[in-house]
């Protein structure tokens, strides 16, 4: 600092009276600055950036506040970890739920404190109402409607809005499901000491009938204070997994049962027509059809008597090698893109939390995210990567029993509080397929079940008193494994009103398990609608 | 003929004013927002009773009272009023031309603090009988300390003059809370002499503000023009960095010693920006910025303390029920009050009796306002902070020198630094700190620090045409002094 000398220092009356002398260098910044900005000393410009850089500031503060306070706020203040949920757990009667026809599936006893806990109706809805019990937390549909069961919320978004002017701001509402207590039970018992799956939903409204997951286990007693603790050690120790909700959470390889999304990428996109048929699919029955370096094997039908098949014959016969042909020619983009559409690739807009299903790993080269084209031919007949819920398959049966739509899946109709009563009214995804396509892929299923060449892979599904249409899988899981059995399907052919997927893990083809399951259950449906 | 003993006394009190040089002066638009604030704070207390009313009923079993106008704790509210209003009272009869918004501001966002103090458990904290009245009596000594201020301090000699003096009375403070400091939930924030115990940092802001007011105001010239090139880059005259260096060095030490991140992020925050306030050069604050980088950095590498806060900070949803427990519990807090809240005392459900959110009444009143009052209330409780601030800008524009333009720049910024990182804090926009929310929180040290600023700033904000006096020449050891700091 040598040789500079200081202005303020030499003269320090200048400091003091501002008044009289403005030093030479300061910056001139009257021209930006604000109307109020101090003229004399010349801070008025950097003064005023502060005050913005603080006005932006505290315009954050007001945007986090909103974001927690509007956008997540149904999700947080009624989640099972919220203080309020917990203390409405404490003080309050959860209310009940019912089935659709307003039999009590779960209700209130008290213990000999006099506080409340929970009691289920049957075992074979733990997979779908789950459990509500104060230490061990909520599962299932008891978990995603906690915080209208014990009050907290309302269904209605008007009287959540309006809810701190009301004397009483708990409002425990009462469920009525979709479910009917009689196909729930009749699904458990069909799928007997199986693990698996049963999923019967209406294709028209979306409406579940049926949700089951077993092993099933009593949520009656991890619900009662005096056997909860013991209850729930036993289960999370059981090797069969009894706390997996299968129908919604379970992954499973789903086999030829994905043909069906398959023909909808194929037929939609033009890759096929139903007259489709390729020459060289005879020959490679016997040897298999060759792909990049890959054999695609089919070893399943040889009653097609060397003949080149079409589209509905295909399905008939679960022809590996005209899907493989099919899903390379329809090319990976097109086929993830129609399994997203009808629901693949993230959670389902569900009730429930569930898993989601997959076309492929993703990550790799071609479009979609698939490896190569050996991966295409055999996602395209369900193995490879491909990964499913049973829910998932059974939003693909609705979809062509909807003539191509796909409609929300729900468990609740209706929610009713001291103040009235909340429909949940039928709602659809979107239009999947053309109309046109539905049905054309419905006829196939309709042979599947009931033609000469079909019956031999889906025995035990078809009715005598109604046309059923399906398709069966059987998920090979490698040498060392029995491969899964599956069953899609709806019914009746003509007016579809019930959609079903049948899962049963390692049991063999889809014939010996879950094709029969599938026909018990279609005709205990039939028994439920009429009477 | 009987009016005449009247007017003679009228007269004699006239007279006697003249000579005690009182000369009220009407203040009309304190008056008049400090009826509103009256009016809402009433409404509030009712709000609360009512709200008592029904629970106590719901409890019981029996249907809802049918009167339920009924004020939550009337005496501490009254006596609250009263306070503002004597104030008010004190600054009419002073009779200056000083800012009438301030006061009203101060009162609504002290009044909503002690409502919430009202409502919450008496035991949480407190000695004087329960939470609320401990607080009341820190209001309205709070109250008494800025009217004081604003009575009284029209000569800022004291302060101008004497920054180094100050500025080693707070690195004593510092010193003192370093040795003496007692730790409380890790950080040694808590001083105690005697009976009396309490937060310097509160303390420190206000003469960190004092100090650097001074500083800068003396040496603006040449900060503004001067400069070291090092190639590209036009750093500022490197004799005028030592400050700087020292004030980010102490910062540092305020994080490593006291665990105060939140003390630490204030300080550096409030200097960056009177630097920027008194240069107006952009570079200042890219250098200040890159160092406070460097800085958080180095710390979130070598301190658990630090790097666990952080962590919280990124997800405190990873370990809800233990570290992220206290973040976790405030943004249910939020989501339950939604666009217009709970109500006041509706909220907080308590569980075994205690608020779900611990450290409430100090760090987290933002959160449970947001809960009772909403969206709604939480941009109003911002909005005052706004207003705050906006009037100390205003003062500071409006200075008659650049040393009392920064030191009510700082004054005012200091607030709304504050409550912005304890808000920003309690909505996980930035890690949590343990900073109270300035007015609200429970806590006699910040409530008289923040008394302090808006005392100054009042005091600051007269309007007057006369010169202001001149000061004495600076002594032979002050210009000494003065050199060195150069």
């Amino acid at each position: 600092m040598a040789g500079h000398e200081r202005p303020g220092g030499s003269r320090p009356q200048s400091r003091f009276m501002p008044g009289s002398r403005q030093p030479a260098h300061a910056r001139p910044v009257s021209g930006s600055a604000p109307s109020w900005a101090g003229r004399r000393i010349g801070i008025g410009a950097a003064l005023g950036r502060v005050a913005m850089v603080l006005a932006l500031a505290f315009g954050s503060l007001a945007l986090g506040a909103g974001y927690w306070q509007v956008v997540e706020s149904q999700n947080l203040s009624t989640s099972g970890d919220d203080a309020a949920v917990i203390a409405a757990a404490r003080n309050v009667l959860r209310g009940e739920i019912l089935d659709r026809d307003g039999v009590r599936l779960a209700w209130n006893k008290r213990d000999k404190n006099d506080e409340p806990y929970r009691v289920y109706a049957s075992n074979s809805l733990s997979g779908v109402i789950g459990y509500a019990n104060r230490q061990f937390g909520t599962a299932g549909l008891e978990s995603a409607w906690n915080a209208q069961l014990s009050g907290v919320t309302s269904a209605d978004p008007l009287r959540e809005l309006t809810r701190k002017f009301r004397a009483d701001p708990s409002d425990p509402e009462t469920l009525r499901t979709t479910l009917a207590l009689q196909l729930q039970d009749a699904a458990a018992n069909a799928l007997g000491r199986n693990r698996g799956a049963v999923v019967m939903l209406n294709p028209r409204t979306g409406e579940v009938l049926a949700m089951v997951s077993t092993p099933t286990y009593n949520a009656s007693a991890i619900a009662n204070p005096t056997t909860s603790a013991a209850t729930f050690d036993s289960l999370k120790a059981d090797n069969r997994a009894p706390l997996l909700p299968r129908a919604t959470q379970g992954l499973y390889v789903p086999g030829s049962a994905f043909k069906i999304v398959t023909s909808m990428a194929a037929l939609s996109t033009g890759a096929i027509t139903p007259a489709t048929t390729y020459d060289d699919q005879p020959a490679a029955e016997s040897k298999g059809w060759l792909i990049d370096g890959f054999r695609v094997r089919d070893g399943h039908h040889p009653q097609t008597d060397g003949r080149a098949l079409d589209f509905r014959e295909a399905i008939e016969a679960s022809c590996n090698i005209y899907f493989a042909e099919t899903g390379v020619r329809t090319g990976s983009e097109a086929l993830t893109d129609y399994a997203n559409r009808v629901g693949f690739g993230a959670s389902l807009p569900f009730d429930l939390p569930t898993a989601a299903s997959q076309v492929t790993n993703g990550g790799g080269p071609l479009p979609g995210g698939m490896e190569d084209r050996v991966e295409l031919a055999n996602a395209a007949y369900g193995q490879a990567e491909v990964l499913v819920t049973p829910l998932q398959m059974a939003l693909i049966a609705a979809t062509i029993a909807n003539d191509g739509t796909l409609m929300k899946p729900h468990l609740v109709l209706e929610a009713t509080g001291k103040a009235g009563t909340t429909n949940v009214n039928p709602s659809a995804v979107g239009q999947v397929v053309a109309p046109g396509i539905a049905h054309e892929i419905a006829a196939a299923m309709r042979l599947a079940v009931n033609g000469q060449v079909g019956r031999f892979f889906t025995f035990g599904a078809a009715l005598k008193s109604m046309v059923v249409a399906g398709k069966s899988g059987t998920a090979e899981l490698g040498p060392n494994q029995q491969p899964h059995s599956w069953f899609i399907g709806f019914a009746p052919y003509d007016n579809p009103q019930v959609a079903i997927a049948v899962l049963v893990e390692h049991s063999g083809g889809g014939d010996v398990k879950a094709s029969p399951i599938a026909g018990e259950l279609l005709r205990a449906w039939r028994a439920w609608a009429s009477g | 003929m009987t009016a005449a003993p009247v007017t003679a006394g009228l007269r004699a009190v006239g007279r006697e004013a003249r000579r005690l040089r009182i000369n009220p002066r009407f203040r009309g638009r304190e008056l008049g927002l400090l009826l509103v604030v009256s009016f809402a704070l009433v409404v509030g207390s009712i709000s609360l009773g009512a709200t008592r009313l029904f629970k106590e009923a719901q409890l019981a079993g029996e249907p809802p009272p049918v009167d339920l106008v009924v004020l939550a704790a009337p005496g501490i509210v009254t006596i609250y009023i009263v306070g503002l209003f004597a104030v008010h009272a004190a600054f009419v009869l002073a009779g200056r031309r000083t800012d009438q918004i301030l006061l009203p501001t101060m009162g609504l966002l002290g009044g909503i603090g002690l409502l919430l103090m009202i409502r919450l458990p008496q035991d949480l904290a407190g000695r004087l009988g329960g939470l609320a009245q401990t607080q009341l009596l820190w209001l309205v000594i709070g109250l008494t300390i800025a009217a004081a201020l604003g009575v009284a301090v029209r000569n800022d000699v004291w302060l101008r003059r004497y920054k180094y003096t100050w500025a080693a009375v707070g690195v004593a403070l510092l010193l003192a809370t370093f040795v003496f400091g007692r730790d409380i939930n890790g950080a040694r924030l808590s001083l105690t002499i005697g009976p009396f115990s309490g937060q310097p940092s509160e303390l420190l802001k206000v003469i960190l503000v004092v100090f650097l007011a001074g500083y800068l105001s003396e040496n603006r010239p040449l900060l503004q023009e001067e400069s070291t090139k090092v190639g590209p880059l036009r750093l500022p005259p490197l004799p005028y960095l030592a400050p700087m260096v020292a004030m980010w060095a102490i910062a540092l030490g305020i994080v490593i010693v006291q665990r105060d991140l939140g003390a630490a992020l204030l300080f550096f925050a409030v200097f960056l920006l009177l630097l920027y306030v008194s240069t107006a050069r952009f570079s200042f604050v890219v250098l200040g910025l890159v160092a406070f980088v460097l800085g958080a950095g180095l710390l979130y590498f070598v301190f658990e303390h630090v790097r666990t806060r952080i962590d919280i900070w990124v997800d405190p949803f990873a370990d809800p029920s233990g570290a992220g427990f206290q973040v976790v519990q405030a943004l249910h807090a939020f989501a339950r009050g939604g666009l217009i809240g709970t109500g006041l005392g509706a909220g907080l459900p308590s569980i075994a009796g205690k608020p779900p959110i611990p450290a409430l009444h100090t760090d987290f009143p933002f959160a449970a306002l947001g809960e009772e009052l909403g969206l709604v209330g939480i941009l109003a409780v911002l909005g005052l902070y706004l207003v705050l601030v906006e009037r100390g800008l205003r003062i500071a524009s409006a200075a008659q020198d650049e040393f009392r333009a920064i030191l009510a720049a700082g004054l005012s910024l200091v607030i709304g630094v504050q409550a912005f990182i304890i808000a920003a804090g309690n909505l996980k926009l930035i890690p949590l700190t343990g900073i109270t929310l300035p007015f609200v929180s429970y806590g006699g040290s910040s409530l008289l620090a923040n008394s302090v600023i808006v005392g100054l700033l009042i005091a600051l904000s007269e309007r007057t045409r006369e010169p202001l006096p001149p000061p004495r020449r600076p002594g032979r050891l002050r210009r000494l002094v003065d050199r060195g700091a150069a």
